[in-house]
């Protein structure tokens, strides 16, 4: 029962870092009506940045977060209308060949990270690791605890932003209907890189986090997208409540296959659930709006 | 062939009764009931939201309908696939011009031809490029066309099938005199070969020169239908239609 | 009219020569680059089979390697000491347990649009290699063994032939009969399409099927080749990736185009193999010319040839475009 409860808790607090990175995504999605590839890819530079500069500044690895979200949301931002514009440009099959683009930048950012840094797995140091606490009968590791601590801070500040602000009200209405937000002045080109930019750099963030509790190498980057994936597909693509709970969900699964089958079964059945939910529901079986 | 069905022979090409559909809580067909006689060319016209765009779905098989009965040329086709009902005879145009937009002109002809009507497409591709002047951008991408041009290609697919009935969409909405001119004169063709027309039109003046009767919709049901003089004078339903903005 | 009566001997001469040239090869190079030129052909017939249902009917195959796999494995597994069955009779039966797999998947699948449907054949293809990595029958992740068969000059013709049927076979279907006409009408709107009489979902299994079974002949022909596959090697998504890449090099939804992006990236592979001996630097190649490609040269390599007909201005334009951020490049 302990166990059980364990595997549980364990998973809701990865599922908890998940869902940052994947409502993320699916505003990404929302507003720019572009599936990213790559975003596994920023999940890993962010943990392979906050390895590379607590080791050169000295400090813990989770205080590169906020150099985390500055750096690659500037990356972001300048990559957006370049995104944008393949998206909206007249060539044969625009959404297609936006699809190919950040498949060919994951590509790219996965082809790089393995030419410098190899096959090797580090992990993002922090003075979090190596503890544990008691929650009611069951142990659980203090990165796990806080990692989803800082994932929910994050998110929580992304739903204050997006709910409470102005332009959150722009992106959210342009999330919703682009026709409609361009004729009431919104300005998609712009609030594109934005989006983008956010988004990257929260993702990014996320990945500080993943590289605490697991580790990062460059081959990683595909099971982060995968995670996006699943959370989009079973929420329903753009959907921003509906990933909140696909991300736990998610977590929860891939904690219960590993405790009681065997991690080389988790990708297994990830996949395997994500082709059945495609099947069975196309449009995501958490489909709610934004 | 149930009771209600008019005997063959004197049957209209188009029978529907009855039809309901509804979308959440908008009742989009709300007990239709309409006929399109055959060598006939009927204008369907009503406020926007009345359900005229959503009946020619449930015709040409986009939408299923939730009740009621569908007869095309005899053949009920209520629910029937989108192809099942081309395939036996009955085409539309679309109000958005659905090109296929990677194709050439001649390609798309030629596409519109290659299920059921193969045989001397190439010929006839060519015959309708020369009737809708578009012989000189016969072999340009469809999307890099006019937008007037791109309804006259949306027409042209039309013709490709050789329908007996045929559904147009408001096909002459927003283009050049010199277009409109083409299609009416390409309409009156297919008429003088016996094809019916089921027509979704806004301007008047089209509906006046061209059809022979007028079906007025509102709310999702038929209100009325007659000769357009007919309908003129009876001011209640001209109002209902020219009285909201279009 | 005359000109293009001159160009089309010009091409069919160029075709014909080519066809000589290749014919001819294994007399006029070494055995190392008859192997290069063995596995060119392969990846030029991969990446038009992709070809044909990404390029021609609009559904992008993030999954394709599993028929290349399955393929490899039919071959494998029945040239093993428990069947024995010889090499030749293994290609019909791999085709067949192909188009079988093709057909489950594909019905339901291709109710999916666009990026689902690429996420969904991306999941099958990984649950197809896990499930070759837990099972007795595929030898696991250790693999399994062919009966070893060293004549280069058998796989190289051997390949030469599937590749040329293979683009034979595309030209007839997708180039020059009404099928094609079909494909490329419900890529560009379905609904239309319909409306036109063409039993879609039909059409596209027709497609998805035969670009299956066209894998699996290079799949089973691979096997035999280097006599010894694991799940990796012939399931592993490095092979879609390839695939994909190929076609929006060479351009996609064009006859020849794949086989440009095929012959060209194969060739890039080997020279950085020779030269780096490492694999890690061509992914990012790979990367980078994506996004080069859908950049700068979204009709690829083919397209630079192509005609260009009405205002969709030169590829310069474009170029320009997409550098100054301009609305040439965008939707007015």
């Amino acid at each position: 029962m302990d166990l059980f409860l364990q595997t549980l808790l364990n998973g809701l607090l990865i599922g908890g870092v998940i869902a940052t990175f994947s409502i993320a995504f699916q505003l990404t999605f929302g507003v720019l009506h572009v599936i990213d590839f790559a975003v596994g890819a920023w999940v890993v530079l962010g943990g392979y940045l906050a390895y590379y500069m607590a080791a050169f500044l000295g400090i813990d690895g989770f205080l590169v977060m906020p150099m985390a979200f500055v750096l690659f949301g500037a990356i972001g931002y300048l990559m957006g209308p370049m995104i944008y514009n393949v998206r909206n440009s007249r060539t044969a099959r625009p959404e297609l060949m936006a699809l190919a683009l950040t498949f060919g930048i994951f590509t790219l950012l996965r082809g790089g990270m393995l030419t410098v840094w190899g096959f090797n797995t580090h992990s993002v140091p922090t003075a979090l690791s190596g503890h544990s606490i008691m929650i009611g009968p069951v142990t659980v590791p203090l990165i796990r605890v806080a990692a989803a601590s800082f994932a929910v801070l994050i998110a929580g500040g992304l739903f204050f932003f997006l709910f409470r602000t102005r332009y959150g009200l722009a992106i959210r209405a342009t999330a919703e209907n682009r026709q409609n937000a361009a004729l009431m002045g919104v300005n998609i080109r712009r609030l594109s890189a934005n989006v983008y930019g956010l988004y990257a750099g929260i993702t990014a963030m996320s990945g500080v986090l993943m590289g605490g509790i697991y580790s990062v190498n460059p081959e990683i980057g595909l099971r982060y997208t995968l995670f996006a994936f699943f959370v989009a597909v079973l929420a329903g693509l753009g959907s921003l409540g509906g990933a909140l709970v696909a991300a736990l969900l998610l977590g929860v699964i891939e904690a219960f296959v590993a405790t009681y089958g065997g991690a080389s079964y988790s990708h297994l059945a990830i996949f395997a659930t994500l082709f059945l939910v495609l099947l069975v529901s196309p449009r995501g079986i958490l489909r709610r709006g934004l | 062939m149930t009771a209600q069905a008019p005997a063959p022979g004197d049957q209209p090409i188009l029978f529907v009764r009855d039809v309901h559909k509804h979308f959440g809580g908008i009742q989009a067909a709300a007990g239709v009931d309409l006929e399109v006689g055959r060598g006939e060319i009927a204008g369907l016209i009503g406020p926007n939201g009345s359900g005229k765009s959503t009946l020619f779905n449930l015709v040409a098989g986009m939408e299923t309908p939730d009740r009621g009965q569908i007869l095309f040329d005899g053949h009920e086709i209520g629910g029937k696939k989108a192809y099942t009902i081309a395939r036996l005879g009955l085409a539309r145009t679309f109000q958005i011009p659905a090109l296929f937009e990677n194709m050439t002109v001649s390609g798309n002809l030629l596409a519109a031809a290659a299920e059921g009507h193969w045989h001397g497409a190439q010929q006839r591709a060519d015959e309708t490029l020369a009737l809708l002047h578009l012989e000189p951008v016969a072999n340009n991408r469809a999307s890099d066309l006019s937008g007037g041009q791109q309804k006259l290609l949306e027409f042209g697919r039309v013709i490709m099938r050789q329908a007996s009935l045929i559904l147009l969409d408001e096909v002459t909405a927003g283009v050049h005199p010199n277009i409109r001119k083409i299609i009416l004169e390409a309409i009156a063709r297919l008429r003088e070969q016996g094809t019916s027309f089921f027509v979704i039109e806004h301007d008047m003046e089209m509906v006046r020169n061209v059809c022979d009767r007028i079906i007025v919709m509102d709310s999702g049901r038929v209100v009325t239908s007659g000769a357009f003089e007919d309908i003129v004078q009876n001011s209640e339903v001209m109002q209902t239609y020219l009285g909201r903005p279009q | 009219m005359a000109q293009t009566m001159k160009n089309r001997w010009a091409g069919l001469l160029l075709l014909v020569g080519i066809l000589v040239v290749l014919a001819l090869l294994p007399v006029l190079v070494n055995n190392y680059w008859l192997r290069v030129a063995t596995g060119a052909l392969m990846w030029a017939g991969l990446a038009c089979s992709w070809n044909m249902l990404g390029g021609y009917a609009g559904y992008i195959n993030f999954g394709h390697s599993a028929f290349f796999g399955i393929g490899a494995y039919a071959t494998a597994i029945l040239m093993g000491a428990d069947f024995a069955v010889p090499f030749l009779a293994t290609i019909p039966i791999g085709m067949i347990v192909t188009a079988l797999f093709a057909v489950v998947i594909g019905a339901p699948t291709l109710r999916l649009r666009g990026a689902y449907f690429a996420i969904a054949t991306w999941a099958f293809a990984e649950v197809l290699m896990q499930f070759a990595t837990v099972v007795d029958f595929t030898g696991g992740t250790g693999g399994i063994g062919l009966p070893p068969f060293l004549n280069e000059r058998f796989f190289y013709f051997a390949m030469f032939a599937a590749a040329v049927l293979t683009y034979f076979l595309t030209w007839l279907l997708f180039e020059r009969s009404r099928f094609g006409l079909k494909v490329k009408a419900l890529r560009d709107h379905e609904p239309a399409a319909e409306a036109m009489g063409i039993n879609t979902s039909l059409v596209k299994l027709q497609t998805f099927v035969l670009s299956a079974v066209v894998a699996s002949v290079f799949g089973s022909i691979f096997a035999y080749w280097v006599t010894f596959i694991n799940p990796k090697s012939v399931f592993g998504g490095d092979i879609t990736d390839q695939m994909v890449v190929m076609v929006l090099l060479g351009g996609l939804g064009s006859l020849w185009g794949p086989a440009i992006g095929g012959v060209a990236l194969f060739f890039v592979n080997r020279l950085i193999w020779m030269y780096y001996g490492d694999t890690a630097f061509y992914i990012a190649i790979l990367g980078a010319a994506i996004i080069l490609v859908v950049l700068f040269l979204p009709n690829g390599i083919a397209g630079l040839f192509a005609r260009r007909s009405g205002k969709s201005g030169s590829v310069l334009d474009t170029v320009l475009g997409r550098l100054l951020g301009s609305r040439q490049g965008g939707r007015s």
